[in-house]
């Protein structure tokens, strides 16, 4: 009798063990799915929070969030923080998220990148039923204007820190054939596409979203002074785009500054806070053959000027077109 | 931005490890942009140093390396100051930067030492500064000083340099090994079993719940712990080997046999130690599978795995007094038996018969 109560007993425990095991795997699946047959819609903002005349006095939040589609978050450096006015994105997929870029400012005090990225997975993993999310925090390219913050998720909990060596960022996203393979990267049933794109520097790394069918280009092809270190490479690389671009639809392209005016030709002066009446940020593809023209028809160092971009080949930095 | 600083710490399998310090040093403010511009303008080498005497003295001053804890000296090797004119010095837009070489000559480096980067307060250089260690693993390892965080903190040389998650425990074990490198296997040993190693708590628990008497316990964990120190021993040094999914539904039938067995003292007793032998030796297979994902270092492969047993031993422990703590007072009591033990031990028995069912399961399909 006493061994029939104890078995009874030990496998009514390992019976409801399994039993929430079960439950758990019956139960209504909340995994998110990002087709890629169709492009997933998205929106921009009408005006990017641009500066102000005195930085000094700039009220706007340290960090413009903005919520591009339900999965995807386009942030930006307040420009009276810092003049580079960083874009920064993150991906969600299941389980996971991507952010792309930590901005320009150290100081969680002056610009609290952590704090906002915790809030927009937590109100993410609240709206989508999700949990756990693992974020992985990466890197266009490694120039300081697009990791200073990095150091706000090192003790993040749950988060993989890419690094910020080009040996480290190769083996994170599996480089043998740097930079012109393309890799395959699943973010939580979300699929990108990456590839290589040096030129500006030398680790630099092109994302394409195959949901949103968005191809983030980094500091490599943007609305601004487009300074390249190393031409010859940044002409492969705008090359390698246009063929990604060829092989992939694509919504938008989309970057990390805004440094043209809507003048065509003509620049923001270098450093500026305050960018009135600023261009969109997203490119188009008309903008991206106008590159690759322009790639092809090169081979001064120099600065280059045409409507949405400025070619600044092989020149020292502070070379500017400001009169 | 542009002119960001970089620390490079190099460490070769042979010779003296190298320090760089790449710094824009006309925009430091430990020397002008007009005396920088004349002190590149020197061709002597030793004159540039005579005259960055005073500035090179408040980097080295602040700048700080320690191994395992303790502050190294650094020797100066060389000087290198780049600068185009004095406007490009003056223009933080065209950094023109100085590398600053320093040997690290007394200290033999190996996979377990514990490095780590600081720059003091007593000096300011142009912010971020990234710094990268490239030692005996295959990646370098990236961290970031800034105004506000200006140690790398804790950077173990036999460690790949890419760090998969920012783990608290692995922080704080490798803070742990700042103050001795062994320290930090021991962490990782007491990790295995509290908190990741819950079949293994369950088995321990088993073993507690079968008798009142103290001596009997101490006994069979004694026994259970020299079983699995051997197999696992065995198995790291490639002795002996099992296939992991085998082990972990066998592990699972231990903690349901320990479990039923307190049910039948009185029956089992003199088969119970040969039992907790056996156990043990399969229990030393399970962890060697668990501590297969960790590297140990090569050239000290046995104070690591001592150390790491140790862990084990000491994670052991802690549930013991933990369980003790709950329940041991009632254990001379009459009621102990029939109205703690025995209950626990049928949930530990139902507990280890869904890892059994569940592990095999995922076995058969």
């Amino acid at each position: 009798m006493l061994k029939l109560k104890h078995s009874i007993a030990a496998i009514s425990v390992a019976s409801g063990l399994l039993m929430v095991d079960l439950a758990f795997s019956l139960g209504p699946s909340r995994a998110l799915v990002f087709p890629e047959s169709a492009t997933a819609p998205g929106s921009f903002p009408d005006q990017w929070i641009h500066g102000s005349k005195s930085a000094m006095d700039n009220e706007d939040p340290a960090v413009q969030v903005h919520r591009y589609n339900d999965h995807t978050y386009i942030l930006r450096e307040n420009k009276a923080i810092n003049y580079e006015g960083a874009f920064m994105y993150v991906f969600f997929g299941n389980e996971k998220a991507l952010l792309i870029d930590q901005g320009s400012t150290s100081s969680p005090a002056l610009f609290p990148l952590r704090k906002t990225v915790d809030k927009i997975v937590s109100d993410w993993e609240s709206e989508f039923k999700q949990s756990n999310t693992h974020l992985i925090v990466a890197n266009s390219h490694l120039h300081g204007d697009h990791y200073a913050a990095w150091n706000q998720f090192v003790d993040r909990p749950n988060t993989t820190m890419v690094g910020l060596t080009h040996e480290e960022v190769m083996n994170y996203w599996g480089f043998s054939n740097y930079p012109n393979q393309r890799i395959e990267f699943d973010l939580g049933g979300r699929e990108f596409v990456i590839t290589g794109t040096p030129g500006h520097e030398s680790s630099e790394i092109a994302f394409y979203d195959k949901w949103t069918d968005l191809l983030y280009t980094g500091d490599m092809f943007y609305r601004g002074r487009l300074y390249l270190q190393d031409w010859d490479a940044w002409s492969a690389s705008i090359r390698r785009l246009q063929s990604l671009a060829n092989d992939y639809p694509v919504s938008h392209f989309v970057n990390n500054h805004i440094e043209m005016t809507n003048t065509p030709t003509i620049d923001y002066p270098i450093g500026t806070t305050w960018q009135p009446n600023e261009p969109p940020m997203q490119m188009t593809r008309a903008m991206l053959d106008e590159a690759v023209n322009a790639a092809s028809k090169i081979d001064q160092a120099g600065i280059y000027k045409f409507d949405d971009f400025l070619i600044y080949n092989e020149v020292p930095w502070a070379y500017t077109t400001d009169p | 931005m542009l002119n960001m600083t970089n620390l490079n710490l190099s460490i070769p399998t042979e010779g003296a490890a190298k320090l760089d310090l790449i710094i824009d040093l006309g925009q430091s403010g430990l020397v002008t942009p007009e005396f920088y511009w004349s002190s590149a303008q020197t061709t002597d080498g030793s004159e540039q140093e005579l005259m960055l005497h005073e500035a090179l003295s408040k980097i080295e001053e602040g700048l700080i390396l320690k191994v395992n804890g303790r502050r190294q000296m650094l020797a100066l090797t060389d000087l290198n100051l780049e600068a185009i004119s004095l406007d490009a010095i003056i223009n933080p837009l065209t950094p023109q930067m100085a590398r600053i070489s320093y040997e690290l000559q007394s200290v033999k480096l190996s996979t377990e030492d514990i490095v780590e980067l600081q720059l003091a307060s007593s000096i300011d250089v142009p912010w971020p500064c990234l710094v990268r260690v490239d030692a005996f693993a295959n990646l370098p390892a990236s961290r970031l000083l800034t105004e506000e965080t200006r140690s790398s903190g804790a950077i173990l040389l036999g460690l790949p340099g890419q760090r998969e998650e920012s783990d608290f425990l692995l922080a704080l074990t490798l803070q742990f090994q700042s103050a001795s490198p062994a320290l930090s296997w021991l962490a990782v040993g007491f990790q295995h079993v509290v908190p990741d190693g819950a079949d293994h708590i369950a088995f321990i628990l088993g073993l507690f719940f079968l008798s009142s008497r103290l001596t009997t316990l101490i006994g069979q964990v004694t026994l259970f712990t020299v079983a699995h120190s051997i197999t696992l021993t065995a198995a790291i040094f490639g002795w002996v080997s099992a296939p992991s999914h085998l082990i972990e539904i066998l592990i699972a039938a231990s903690i349901i046999y320990v479990a039923v067995d307190n049910l039948y003292e009185e029956q089992s007793q003199r088969w119970r130690a040969l039992a907790v032998l056996g156990f043990g030796l399969l229990h030393g297979l399970g962890f060697a599978s668990a501590l297969g994902s960790l590297e140990l270092p090569q050239d000290t492969t046995l104070s690591a795995l001592l150390f790491f047993n140790l862990g084990v031993e000491v994670g052991q422990l802690a549930v013991l007094v933990m369980a003790f703590a709950c329940v041991g007072w009632f254990r001379q009591q009459p009621f102990y038996k029939r109205r703690i033990a025995d209950p626990a031990s049928v949930t530990i028995a139902g507990v280890g018969l869904y890892w059994f069912t569940k592990r095999l399961a995922i076995y058969l399909f």
